[in-house]
């Protein structure tokens, strides 16, 4: 390149900016646009989410069908066999829980250890970008990735149990099904959004972040269960994938004999997923803050 | 008018070891080198700079206060930092545009930008190439463009020639040198390598241990014992007899040579007394220059010998 320098025609920029305040959508897009990127981050567990719901679907529609009605109703069922798919996956096998958790392990918990790792936030932070736009547009970009696979699936079962009702009367009565899947889709990408994030925020590394996570999800989660039915089941509260069942479970009015001991209330429930989420994120702002504080300026 | 960067009695604390110490100067120029030994407070001058940590005083930046208006400065200045800041899989151009974006630019506008700027930065053919795979060089490169892509008004670069080979260390400083002239760009060159602040930096801040220590011209700092009072001065003969003449007006002369010695003037002396001396004498005078340090002499001068901050800032 000695000796020449290439300008295109350089002209000062005279245009309006961005405002400051929209900064976090730029970040949104990035982190959707990271997430699709490759396979295995994310469409690989889109894939194993589609295949779920269509799962879901065509049960619905086989127990839709006219004569496996004729046999369960002469069997005296009061609940038709259709409506019970959707809780069955949500509260029963808790099909979605288990993609969020790996989902998140490999979408949420580099989101922004990556960059800790890379020295992304002097990039971020020399910028206009402050602390609350960066951890909104990661919170909002990962969450819109994470709502794909948890709210969206419940949502296509619930419109799908909608939409092989009898007739309108039938239709409007099961129309607090959508409700409930958008309830609880919401909960769902509220927990595996912000937890895992917060993980990524404490590690230093990818790969911290992702043991960080998995050692929460399971050593943690497993630990209090085990504290809650040696002590009180109050204390299964703390246990998130617990308190996500417990939610669904009770907006659906089902009991599960075997957990019977673990039930807490659906209220208590959305208490401890808020304040899980309020002290993830927290957590969040007040790593990102330090870390801009910090991150700007190196070894001149 | 306003100075580019405008500091009043900065100060910066952290708890008891303070980083900075009543900053107090008026810093303009087309390509100023910051610079100072390791804990000299240039980070943290530099996070001052662009609203990053609180302090006490003022602090301006292209007349924009930095406590107040971070944000809004930030928007207008480049920084090219000293260690890699890139973001994990993307190519030169991906990341630019995104840097554009991120610093307000339209997506359309930023991705334009983006390859102007790494057009000029010389990574033409290079540019959807994953940054992973870059050579230091090309790093430095894709550093320089991402600080340029939104078209700052002032550019921070922190140490842009470490660890590049000659050619490519030669190719950095060309383009430094032309973007004040071809994009009207203010630079602060923060370096640790003094060759590179002699060959493009016009005008000079030197800190240590938190205070300013000098602010002014390069030529000032070269000649920082007090403009043009040490003389080199050569004549035809006799070199002996001007100066004992010089010395009874209060001079200090060194004879170098029969034609050639080196003269301090008192304070409120100029040149002209040597002229009038000579003159007097019957002496002819030759040649007469003010003698210089060069730069890496007169950096470590100035660290050495504490000037009065107030006399050395110079806007």
């Amino acid at each position: 390149m000695t000796g020449q320098i290439h300008d295109l025609g350089y002209q000062r920029y005279a245009g309006a900016r961005r405002s400051t305040t929209s900064r976090w959508t730029v970040i949104l897009r990035h982190q959707i646009a990271t997430a699709w990127q490759t396979w295995w981050r994310f469409k690989a567990w889109l894939v194993v989410a589609v295949l779920a719901t269509g799962t879901g679907v065509a049960l619905i529609y086989l127990a839709s069908d006219t004569r496996l009605r004729m046999i369960t109703n002469l069997r005296g069922a009061e609940v038709q066999l259709a409506d019970g798919i959707l809780p069955t996956f949500l509260g029963v096998f808790g099909v979605y829980d288990k993609i969020g958790f790996i989902a998140a392990l490999f979408v949420a918990t580099p989101a922004i250890a990556r960059d800790v790792q890379s020295g992304a936030f002097t990039f971020y932070f020399a910028r206009s970008v402050r602390p609350r736009d960066y951890v909104l547009g990661k919170l909002a970009g990962i969450g819109a990735v994470m709502a794909l696979l948890l709210l969206a699936g419940p949502l296509v079962i619930a419109l799908a149990r909608l939409g092989l009702s009898d007739d309108w009367d039938d239709l409007i009565a099961r129309l607090p099904t959508v409700a409930k899947a958008l309830a609880v889709g919401v909960l769902g990408t509220v927990v595996y959004t912000a937890m895992p994030l917060a993980c990524s925020a404490l590690a230093r590394s990818r790969g911290h972040a992702m043991v960080l996570w998995a050692g929460y999800y399971v050593v943690f989660s497993n630990l209090v269960v085990v504290a809650a039915m040696r002590t009180s089941a109050k204390w299964a509260v703390l246990d998130l994938p617990t308190a996500l069942q417990s939610i669904t479970l009770s907006m659906f009015d089902l009991q599960l004999r075997v957990r019977r001991s673990l039930d807490v209330p659906a209220g208590a429930a959305v208490i401890s997923i808020a304040a899980h989420a309020a002290v993830a994120i927290g957590l969040m702002f007040w790593q990102v803050r330090n870390a801009q504080r910090a991150g700007v300026g190196g070894a001149a | 008018m306003t100075a580019l960067i405008e500091l009043d009695r900065l100060t910066k604390r952290y708890g008891a070891v303070t980083a900075l110490d009543r900053l107090t100067a008026a810093v303009d120029g087309r390509i100023i080198g910051l610079l100072g030994p390791n804990g000299a407070g240039k980070s943290t001058l530099l996070k001052c700079l662009l609203g990053l940590i609180p302090y006490q005083g003022s602090a301006r930046v292209l007349g924009l206060d930095a406590s107040i208006d971070g944000t809004q400065i930030r928007d207008r200045v480049g920084y090219m930092p000293e260690q890699e800041a890139f973001l994990a899989g993307m190519s030169a151009v991906e990341l630019c545009t995104y840097a554009g974006e991120l610093s307000g630019l339209p997506r359309t506008e930023a991705m334009q930008r983006a390859h102007a700027a790494l057009y000029y930065a010389g990574l033409e053919e290079k540019r959807y190439q994953p940054i992973d795979g870059y050579s230091t060089g090309m790093k430095q490169r894709v550093k320089l463009a991402q600080a340029l892509v939104h078209d700052p008004e002032i550019l921070f670069l922190d140490e842009p020639t470490n660890g590049l080979d000659p050619e490519a260390r030669e190719d950095m400083l060309e383009l430094i040198v032309d973007l004040p002239v071809r994009r009207g760009v203010a630079i602060v060159l923060s370096t640790h390598l003094l060759p590179d602040v002699e060959r493009v930096c016009d005008r000079a801040v030197i800190m240590h241990r938190g205070a300013l220590r000098f602010a002014g011209t390069i030529d000032e700092l070269r000649g920082a014992r007090g403009p043009g009072s040490e003389l080199a001065v050569g004549v035809r003969a006799d070199a002996d007899r001007l100066a004992t003449a010089l010395a009874s007006t209060g001079a200090i002369c060194r004879v170098t040579s029969p034609v050639a010695l080196e003269v301090d003037l008192p304070a409120s002396a100029t040149s002209q007394l040597v002229f009038q001396t000579a003159r007097t004498a019957g002496i002819q005078i030759r040649e007469l220059a003010v003698r210089r340090d060069s730069v890496e002499a007169a950096f470590l001068r100035v660290l050495g010998e504490p000037r009065d901050v107030a006399t050395a800032s110079a806007p």
